[in-house]
């Protein structure tokens, strides 16, 4: 290497000298530098190389610089050595210096800052010539260090700060590493600027007593430095900025997992805020978590649930980093759109919505539960709320709202409407999803509904709180139904108890009265004395409830007596009004008992039924059995799966391979089965599987609504050919006149039109037309 | 020739208002086009739901006045597993003026000629106001089971209709489905 460099000096020196100096040198000459210049490069490398405290090696390298000097040589005399030294220093020196860096030891880091000055000393020492020169020497030196500092320095930093920054969300990055910036760099900085005589990077800068703002500030103590001079508090500004900088890149890379786990991850969002303010870079957050978004969420595989929930972080965590909801607006809408795409969005936020209240750990009760402290928050802190109440804010809540004005950022798209529009409401903007409030708070009374039928006691405090809630941010109006159904079962209970008592007279509003029936214990089933102790009714104003599935069957001779008892003292009670029992509704709880051991069990009427005509005869075929209880055998095979399943019941192929035999598990034929449950408690979680659903689900209803369309549809796609379903969708609002008109949404004659797919009426080809078949 | 008579006895008819009465006429003329509007808009909700199979007819694009309609070729008739396209356009004076019925599916049939021109009566002459869509759709669909060979536009159909083999192959030969 040495010769190289050696032979390339050579080659520069000869062609910047002019040639008559290259003539006065003769072969001595030549071959004396040559000596010297190697035995300067090994001067140097020693004196370089080999420790500070050896000064022997300096005097020869003094000596040999003074030779080459005497041939002109000077310049490359320099730039060698400070090339030598450059390379060294980054090699040694900055390696241990930021070994010291490491372990926070700024003593150190200041020690290695006065080892400069010594080092130094050995150029100096060699060229004692004129003040001017050395001085030259000296800031060339200085520039050299420092930007060799600087480079590595801001290595260390990044480091240093995806370190402290780290994968960890949990706690606050951005004060530890301001502390760090405190304790280490600063310090540091802060003796090179002392040994650099603090003129470097400053001279340059105009001195006309302007002073930077940011100087004015008052800054924080500088531990060990008594007064911070403006170039220090440049460089703390600078650095701070450069921390925040690359934390928030770092952060913003990692957004959707901290969204993830946000509750968990607010100190983290909370850095991004602050550091957000700093540098401003907003955009870049939206870009990057849409893309995030695309790639990781939005995706087939997503379950609509994990969306919802996702979404919920987003807001709230935008919320954090962005009150005024602008950039939320623009990172919401992709979810927003693709959730508008799913069928069971809905669903899913009702249940969210309502999870956290009823008491129900089968879901993701952590985000209902949140949703509903969220809705408790609005209820506390808005005075003048409601999705779309914003017109009527009076004249002092007007005011209020101009003193608190405040231009949206800059960034906020003058499109997208003014910031009144854009309130961040999480229930708002999750309304906002659906399309319309209508839509949810049908779904919510199917829900509801479904609930209420299920209950075997009358405690309904969960979903009074529930609709209360959800009656502040609808209105009133619109949550009616479900108050009403809600007061069924409060009267229900009040009738029922009077009735037990037979206390008689009671008038009450004028409403049309059905009953659903629900039995208490009927272990007592098939006793003669079945008294009406054991049943609970629950009494419901049809009108004002979701469409209720009906499917008949016989229930067992002893209850329907029970049923018809109760029916007539209730008309005893309330003339002229009368029961209808909805008796596939309701549940049972019942005791089964064998001569080793019973079994508990709640299920439905039907299932209830099913079993009681084990009762007496303890093998039925299917055909007896469905002709004995009333139901078509198919309905039957499906419901008696369940006591298969039990182990309580046993299936067997009869003499007609169409009729099964269906027989009573002699006890102790079969305890493997049944062990776990012996003694035990078991439940039907009602309505678990689909045909099980006591009330017509939301688009059962819709479909039903739809099916006066489908002749339209088809007649029209006969005649016209194929067609997309938004034309569909015009021609039904252009020519379907009778009553009632056509008032779907594109969205939901959508999905009627898949049924009818699905149901081989129509079909889809590409390009989203639907031809008939 | 049945078309041509038509025109002849029409035209003296609907003539007289016209040169009588030229003032009121605009109004006149937008009430019509109201009533017409509803009449056309019941007539096709009837015939969208009464469900009849072979027949259909609808608005073409956003014009009420204007329909396509199909008819499919009754069972056992040389037409079955045809299916014809209809254009059928409604005048301004509807229903106290026939629509004009064409087939834009080329038929080969005795009383339609090689423009889609139909000869039947109830189009023409015997043409009444307690007629709609669906009656005409039924009446066509009849005739191509039934024609008239005693006034026929298409000579060589009604010459062939006595062999049925011969004209069913012939129809199979000419009938081009639209797509």
């Amino acid at each position: 290497m040495f010769c190289v460099s050696a032979m390339v000096v050579e080659d520069a020196t000869s062609s910047v000298c002019d040639l008559g100096i290259l003539d006065s040198l003769n072969g001595d000459a030549v071959r004396e530098i040559m000596e010297t210049w190697n035995g300067y490069c090994f001067a140097t490398e020693a004196a370089l190389l080999n420790g500070r405290g050896d000064l022997s090696c300096g005097s020869k390298l003094v000596s040999q610089a003074r030779n080459l000097c005497k041939y002109g040589l000077e310049s490359l005399v320099e730039e060698h050595f400070a090339g030598f030294l450059e390379e060294t220093f980054e090699k040694n020196g900055a390696s241990k210096f930021w070994e010291h860096f490491d372990v926070y030891s700024n003593v150190a880091a200041r020690e290695m800052i006065m080892d400069r000055p010594y080092k130094d000393s050995t150029p100096e020492k060699r060229q004692n010539s004129g003040g001017t020169e050395r001085l030259h020497l000296l800031s060339k030196y200085q520039s050299m260090v420092s930007s060799v500092l600087w480079l590595l320095f801001l290595l260390i930093f990044l480091t240093t700060v995806h370190n402290l920054a780290g994968d960890d969300y949990r706690s606050s990055a951005l004060e530890s590493i301001k502390g760090w910036i405190q304790a280490v760099p600063l310090q540091f900085l802060h003796a090179l600027l002392a040994y650099l005589g603090d003129s470097i990077n400053y001279d340059d800068t105009p001195s006309s007593g302007l002073k930077s703002p940011l100087v004015l500030c008052p800054s924080s103590c500088y531990a060990g430095i008594d007064s911070p001079s403006e170039g220090l508090v440049r460089w703390q500004f600078r650095l701070e900025y450069f921390a925040y900088e690359t934390l928030q890149d770092l952060r913003i890379a990692k957004l959707f997992e901290i969204i993830v786990d946000y509750p968990d991850s607010s100190p983290a969002i909370e850095d991004l805020k602050q550091c957000l303010e700093y540098t401003g870079q907003h955009s870049k957050l939206v870009v990057s978590f849409i893309s995030a978004l695309r790639y990781r969420l939005l995706t087939a595989g997503a379950s609509t649930n994990d969306l919802l929930h996702l979404y919920v972080s987003t807001i709230k965590a935008l919320r954090t980093i962005d009150p005024a909801g602008v950039f939320l607006e623009a990172v919401g809408e992709p979810i927003r759109e693709y959730l508008k795409g799913r069928k069971d969005t809905i669903k899913c936020i009702v249940t969210m919505l309502t999870d956290g209240t009823g008491g129900n750990s089968n879901g993701p009760g952590n985000t209902g539960d949140s949703l509903l402290e969220e809705l408790n928050r609005d209820e506390e802190s808005q005075v003048n709320t409601g999705v779309d109440d914003d017109f009527n804010t009076d004249d002092k809540q007007a005011w209020i709202n101009a003193h608190r004005w405040e231009p949206d950022p800059v960034e906020a798209d003058p499109l997208k409407g003014s910031r009144n529009q854009r309130k961040v409401d999480i229930l708002g903007m999750i309304v906002s999803i659906i399309g319309s409030k209508d839509q949810l708070v049908n779904e919510y009374r199917v829900m509801l509904a479904e609930k209420l039928l299920n209950k075997s006691d009358y405690d309904i405090d969960a979903e009074i709180r529930t609709l209360e809630l959800l009656k502040i941010h609808f209105g009133e109006s619109s949550m009616q139904r479900c108050e009403i159904m809600l007061n069924d079962l409060i009267d229900s209970k009040r009738t029922n108890a009077n009735l037990k008592a037979t206390i008689l007279q009671r008038s009450q509003a004028g409403l049309l009265y059905k009953r659903i029936f629900e039995l208490g214990r009927a272990e007592a089933v098939g006793e003669n004395g079945v008294s009406l102790d054991i049943l609970n009714a629950t009494i419901i104003s049809s009108n004002f409830w979701p469409p209720i599935q009906d499917e008949s069957f016989n229930i067992p001779e002893p209850v329907d007596r029970l049923l018809s008892d109760y029916a007539k003292r209730f008309n005893e009670v309330k003339t002229p009004r009368k029961l209808l029992w909805k008796k596939n509704l309701g549940t049972v709880k019942l005791e089964l008992q064998f001569e080793d051991r019973s079994l508990q069990f709640t299920v439905t009427p039907l299932h209830a039924s099913i079993i009681t005509q084990f009762q007496d005869q303890t093998s039925w075929t299917s055909k007896n059995l469905s002709a004995a209880i009333g139901l078509p055998i198919d309905v039957l095979h499906r419901r008696i799966n369940f006591w298969i399943s039990k182990g309580i019941l046993s299936e067997s192929l009869g003499a007609d391979s169409n009729d099964h035999i269906f027989t009573l598990v002699d006890g102790t034929a079969d305890t493997s089965k049944t062990g776990a449950n012996t003694g035990g408690y078991e439940e039907l979680v009602v309505g678990d599987d689909d045909g099980d659903r006591s009330v017509a689900s939301v688009e059962d209803q819709l479909h039903k609504e739809m099916a006066v369309y489908e002749k339209f549809v088809i007649m029209m796609l006969g005649s016209l050919g194929g067609m997309e379903s938004h034309k569909i969708h015009n021609k039904l609002k252009m020519f379907y006149v009778a009553d009632p008109r056509y008032d779907k949404s594109p969205q939901q004659l959508e999905s009627f039109l898949s049924g009818l797919v699905a149901e081989d009426k129509l079909e889809l080809i590409d390009g989203g037309i639907y031809k008939p078949v | 020739m049945t078309t041509i008579n038509r025109q002849d006895s029409n035209t003296p008819v609907t003539a007289p208002p016209i040169a009588s009465s030229k003032q009121p006429l605009p109004t006149v003329k937008t009430v019509d086009t109201q009533s017409v509007r509803k009449r056309l808009q019941s007539e096709l909700m009837a015939l969208m739901m009464s469900g009849d199979s072979g027949i259909s007819a609808f608005p073409e694009e956003d014009n009420l006045f204007n329909w396509k309609g199909t008819i499919s070729g009754s069972k056992d008739t040389v037409f079955e597993g045809t299916e014809y396209k209809l254009s059928l356009s409604f005048p301004n004076d509807y229903p106290f003026k026939s629509p004009k019925v064409k087939f834009e599916t080329s038929c080969f049939h005795p009383n339609v000629d090689v423009f889609g021109n139909i000869c039947l009566d109830i189009l023409q002459d015997k043409w009444s106001s307690a007629y709609d869509v669906r009656t005409i759709l039924i009446s066509i669909q009849s005739l191509l089971g039934e024609p008239n060979t005693a006034s026929p536009l298409n000579t060589q159909a009604a010459s062939l209709w006595g062999n049925q083999e011969e004209y069913r192959k012939m129809v199979e030969k000419l009938y081009k489905p639209v797509a």
